[in-house]
């Protein structure tokens, strides 16, 4: 990792506008840190999020990147030398890179992985210059646009801002790091620790359904108040005809064909609200308050913030003013109101399933079993579930078969009560063909072997067996059961 | 006392030892019958033994101390209690040990038996559907082991196959056909740790090129099967052609994206490949392909199944790789005598031909090859219709060394040809299905020449009856497996004279609508043997039969039963009596009750494996039955 930390620094140490840029940058970034440590969990989502602004940084080198970014440099003054060098700087650099990669691409057929090392060193090396490009870039528009209205800031505190961090050479390095990740296996999780960081990030969500400070004037909007019936109710759309409820209009709607013709028409079918829109005058904007007297959200509350979607009103409801109700299944330590958390929380909580005899967990089985290929001695371990009824239960049960012989005498005409013994009576058939062979028990290769009869039958009988107790319980198999069907069939 | 000191008492006892040794097993069952003597010799050089039942199992192991290979794989009621049971018995010095479908043995059993056989090299647990990771766990403590056949152990999965890997190290072969659950993952991890990996089975895995990556750094491999991989491609096969330096034997039979270039880029990369089956993946024979087989001077196995072949390719074949023992040209598109012709002349070493369904084949052809290969084993001709009695005469008259004869469904055959056939003393298998114009005449020329057969197939061969039956069962008398399923001329006459056949273990009776009780009793008292019997669709047999199968064939494992009139009673009795039963098929009958299956099923479901019933007795049998049963490893099919 160090000697990357050293490229990206000597990369900017080379340049003409070094010292000045990095300073400024520096700046930028303290002051960006202030309102940044406020939302810590913005920042890891905006890590999250690198990967698709790397990409977004490679297309158009700026986008909405810089407008969140050049709140940082709002405190720069606009310097038309500092520009010009900084351009110029950024147009050597830009070929320099185009260069290398042409000369990468022109060598690229005769690689082929023989030498992987090279090239993922020079990726790192490409991805490091165009990290560089594109914070200078990014600092050279902040400074272009001097003044900017303090309160955007806080109103959009987006993925992004984190992203912008990555001048911070760890940040570049874990980008590095993941591009390299990308190109090995093309897939896009990283090992971060990422997951519980997550799930805080969606037990925050509970009072957050809204982004704080809308700044809707009071009066401007519409307030609703669904009544708490209504909120938990399972569903929202009822037929009017059958009275079957639906959580969706539109499986409603699909219902209601069932109903008659009339309602298989593009119009009834068609989604109601979208015929509103074109209407003469702009709808009023809806927002909900929640019916619990003394909620924040509920409209009489001194600072109310109303709720922008049923949903939100919905989610809030539950995850704030009811029981959870949702236990989860396997640790049992926490509980949800609202089921999606639990499935979000299961995926995170349940991912590490991949065990190593050493203790480790992988989310991934390959992760598992790259860490087995690589130490000796480290076995996958099976994880211990609940005992199966294996031979346990069948033993028991065949041994049941076996006790349950005197329910089968006259079943089998009382001729063979031990013909599940397996030593059946000669002479029972009146055959003309000799057959005491055949009822001998020793058939050892079928061939009869004197040696054999002094090992008694009884070696693997169940009868001492420890399963005797089980038998009544573990089969209803009762003689009165026995003596019915006897009458029934026989002969 | 008869005090005449016979010539066998001066024999030592190494001598002896010595003479035990030339015997085959029949004969060696009757020497530890001679004296005292000759069973201690037996019993001290006896290293093979395969159980029937294993209520004898703790006997046997201390009765014959020098066993080295166990076979278990036909014992009912083999579940962990049983092996638990045998840990006192100590160290035991077996070094293979099969345990096929041993569906209830489980983790407990198996850690069991891997830590009593010390030496455990070789184990054998295909088809036991319940073997899961946590019995792989449990085999792994083997650590000796080399070679593991875990063939359709459908719960193994990645984490299974590496325990095993990880534990035995010196694995140098492995099967893992049809483990379902297995992926690149495990596949890699297995090329990466066993190095010494000779024979490796992937047949029908859901593994990708990937998994051939790996298998290609193993440097001693020399027998590779992926028999139908349907994800790997050509693409994949070249990573093969630089790796695997060792390799001898390739199988890419029905691997749907392999195509000839990537057959031809494993020729290319293997000049001392010995066996390539690339049947059904290979649409055409091309030039380049017939380029790059030159190169194969060892070349003794080519499959080609379902290709287009010409006749001149097929020339230029065999003209290139005269060395070949067993080539295989079935369903081949525009395979004619010529190329036939041109084939026999080149190969004269020939010993397997398979021309099944090349419906261009004549006589002609068949005359050259018997005239030009005269090693000629296996021949065979299924669907070939052009073929009659003049290209059976030069069989007859040539091929002296013919063991096995496949002429299913060749209808030009007729009593002559029969005839000429027989002539070959030393056919062991001999398949006429379907070959409606044989009549009595031609049996009793099979009957009075071919002595050493094994095995008849004689499915719906309407044209011959009991006398023809009865000639067979005087003259085969080694025959093991018979098919004389819907030959509706038999009756009871000649069924019953099937008795003299006294190792038949295999019988299909399907839909003999003539035979009766007292047929299949015959059967039953002279057949001690039988261990497969299918009587499905024979109606008119009724519980005398039963009851007498029930009590001679006790050597019975799998019965097929559908449509039989069978009645509770005696199914009740058949399956509690019948203690090697392991597979069952017990569809529409009508005459039994729910509550006679569910006895008869209760008294034999300790040692069923695989059942076969009516679908609405799922709902009607009791629910504790099907559990028992499942927890005794037994699979229901529903029908």
């Amino acid at each position: 990792m160090e000697p990357e930390d050293d490229l990206c620094q000597n990369n900017w140490g080379g340049s003409s506008s070094s010292s000045s840029s990095k300073r400024r940058e520096q700046v930028c970034f303290t002051s960006q840190h202030k309102w940044e440590d406020a939302s810590i969990l913005d920042y890891e989502m905006g890590m999250e999020e690198e990967p698709a602004f790397q990409e977004n940084s490679n297309n158009n080198n700026g986008g909405q990147v810089n407008v969140d970014f050049l709140q940082g440099v709002r405190a720069q003054a606009w310097d038309p030398r500092t520009m010009l060098s900084n351009l110029s700087f950024m147009e050597e650099k830009i070929h320099e890179l185009q260069d290398l990669v042409h000369l990468m691409v022109a060598r690229n057929g005769q690689l082929q992985g023989r030498q992987e090392q090279l090239v993922a060193q020079q990726q790192q090396l490409i991805t490091t210059d165009l990290t560089s490009i594109i914070i200078q870039l990014i600092s050279t528009a902040g400074s272009l646009l001097p003044s900017v209205k303090h309160h955007n800031m806080s109103t959009a505190p987006g993925p992004f801002t984190g992203s912008a961090l990555f001048p911070y050479p760890r940040e570049a390095n874990n980008l590095a790091s993941q591009t390299l990740n990308n190109n090995n296996n093309n897939t896009c999780e990283f090992d971060l620790p990422k997951p519980i960081v997550v799930e805080e990030e969606h037990e925050m969500k509970d009072e957050d359904d809204v982004e704080e400070g809308e700044n809707l004037l009071p009066g401007s909007y519409e307030i609703l108040q669904l009544e708490k019936e209504e909120i938990l109710a399972p569903h929202t759309h009822f037929c009017t005809i059958c009275g079957k409820g639906f959580k969706r209009d539109a499986n409603l709607r699909m219902h209601m064909r069932g109903h008659g013709d009339e309602y298989k028409t593009p119009a009834a079918l068609a989604k109601p609200n979208k015929e509103a829109v074109p209407g003469s005058e702009p709808m009023l904007i809806k927002r909900y308050s929640c019916p619990f007297p003394g909620c924040k959200r509920n409209k009489d509350h001194k600072k109310f913030q109303p709720l922008k979607t049923i949903l939100c009103v919905k989610n809030h409801y539950k995850r704030t003013h009811c029981d959870k109700s949702f236990t989860r299944s396997r640790c049992h330590t926490k509980k949800f109101s609202v089921i999606a958390d639990l499935k979000t929380h299961e995926k995170h909580c349940g991912k590490n399933k991949w065990l190593c005899s050493c203790g480790t967990t992988f989310s991934r089985k390959d992760k598992l079993f790259g860490h087995i290929a690589l130490f000796q001695g480290h076995t996958p371990a099976i994880p211990l579930e609940e005992t199966k009824p294996s031979a346990q239960k069948g033993s028991s049960a065949c041994e049941n078969s076996n006790n349950n012989n005197t329910g089968m005498v006259g079943f089998n005409l009382g001729s063979a009560t031990n013909a599940i013994e397996e030593v059946a009576q000669p002479g029972f058939m009146d055959g003309k063909i000799r057959f005491e062979d055949s009822f001998s028990p020793l058939s050892f290769d079928t061939c009869n072997f004197g040696g054999f009869h002094e090992f008694p039958r009884p070696m693997f009988d169940d009868s001492e067996s420890s399963f005797q107790m089980l038998i009544s319980s573990a089969c209803g198999f009762s003689p009165r059961n026995g003596g019915e069907s006897v009458s029934n069939t026989s002969l | 006392m008869p005090l005449s000191p016979s010539i066998l008492s001066v024999l030592s006892e190494d001598l002896l030892v010595r003479v035990y040794g030339f015997l085959d097993p029949p004969c060696r069952k009757k020497w530890r019958l001679v004296s005292k003597e000759f069973h201690r010799v037996d019993s001290l050089s006896r290293t093979s033994i395969r159980i029937l039942r294993v209520e004898f199992l703790p006997a046997l192991l201390s009765n014959y101390p020098h066993l080295s290979s166990l076979d278990l794989s036909v014992c009912p009621k083999l579940d962990d209690d049983v092996v638990l049971r045998l840990a006192s018995y100590g160290a035991v010095s077996i070094k293979s040990l099969n345990l096929s479908r041993a569906t209830a043995l489980r983790a407990r059993g198996l850690e069991t038996l891997a830590r009593l056989c010390r030496g455990l090299e070789r184990v054998d647990v295909s088809h036991c559907w319940g073997f899961g990771d946590r019995e792989a766990a449990a085999l792994s403590v083997a650590a000796g082991l080399r070679e593991v056949r875990l063939d359709k152990c459908l719960s193994l999965s990645d984490v299974g196959l590496a325990r095993i890997v990880l534990g035995c190290s010196n694995l140098s072969k492995i099967s893992l056909k049809w483990c379902m659950e297995i992926s690149d993952l495990g596949i890699d991890l297995l090329c990466k740790k066993c190095k010494d990996l000779k024979s490796l089975d992937v047949s029908y895995l859901k593994i990708t090129n990937d998994s051939i990556r790996s298998i290609a750094l193993l440097p001693k491999l020399e027998v590779l099967e992926m028999v139908n991989c349907p994800l790997v491609d050509d693409d994949g096969l070249q990573y093969l052609e630089n790796g695997c330096p060792s390799l001898q034997e390739i199988d890419v039979t029905r691997c749907e994206r392999v195509s000839l270039s990537g057959v031809v880029s494993i020729v290319r990369g293997h000049p001392d490949l010995q066996h390539l089956k690339a049947s059904h993946c290979v649409s055409e024979v091309s030039l380049s392909f017939l380029h790059n087989i030159k190169a194969l001077k060892h070349l003794k196995t080519l499959w080609i199944d379902g290709a287009r072949v010409s006749d001149s390719s097929l020339l230029t074949l065999s003209s290139s790789c005269r060395p070949l023992t067993d080539i295989g040209v079935s369903k081949c598109v525009g395979v004619t005598d010529i190329g036939i012709t041109g084939l026999a002349r080149n190969c004269i070493n020939l010993k397997t031909l398979n021309l099944a369904c090349c419906g261009f084949v004549t006589d002609a052809a068949i005359s050259a090859v018997a005239q030009s290969c005269r090693n000629l084993e296996t021949l065979k001709l299924e669907s070939c219709h052009m073929i009659t009695e003049k290209g059976l005469q030069s069989l007859g008259c040539y091929s002296k060394h013919l063991q096995e004869l496949d002429l299913t469904d060749c209808y030009g055959v007729n009593d002559r040809g029969l005839e000429y056939i027989s002539k070959c003393s030393n056919l062991l298998r001999l398949k006429l299905g379907l070959c409606t114009n044989i009549s009595d005449k031609g049996m009793f020329h099979i009957g009075s020449k071919c002595s050493k057969l094994l095995e008849l197939d004689l499915y719906r061969c309407g044209g011959f009856g009991d006398d023809g039956l009865a000639a067979i069962s005087r003259g085969c008398k080694s025959l093991n497996r018979l098919i004389i399923s819907y030959c509706g001329e038999l009756t009871d006459t000649g069924v019953e004279q099937i008795r003299q056949l006294e190792h038949l273990s295999h019988l299909e009776l399907r839909g003999l609508k003539n035979i009766t009780g007292a047929g299949l009793a015959a059967v039953a008292c002279g057949c001690k043997k039988l261990d497969y019997l299918d009587l499905k669709k024979c109606e008119n047999i009724d519980d005398s039969g039963f009851w007498a199968l029930a009590y001679f064939a006790r050597n019975l494992r799998q019965i097929n039963l559908c449509y039989c009139s069978v009645s509770d009673t005696a199914l009740c009795m058949l399956m509690s009596n019948l203690s090697r039963v392991q597979d069952v098929d017990l569809v529409n009958l009508n005459r039994v009750t729910v509550e006679g299956s569910e006895f008869a099923l209760r008294a034999c479901c300790n040692r069923l494996k695989k059942l076969k019933l009516f679908a609405p007795l799922r709902f009607l049998l009791s629910s504790e039955l099907l559990e028992m049963l499942h927890a005794r490893g037994c699979r229901i099919r529903w029908d």
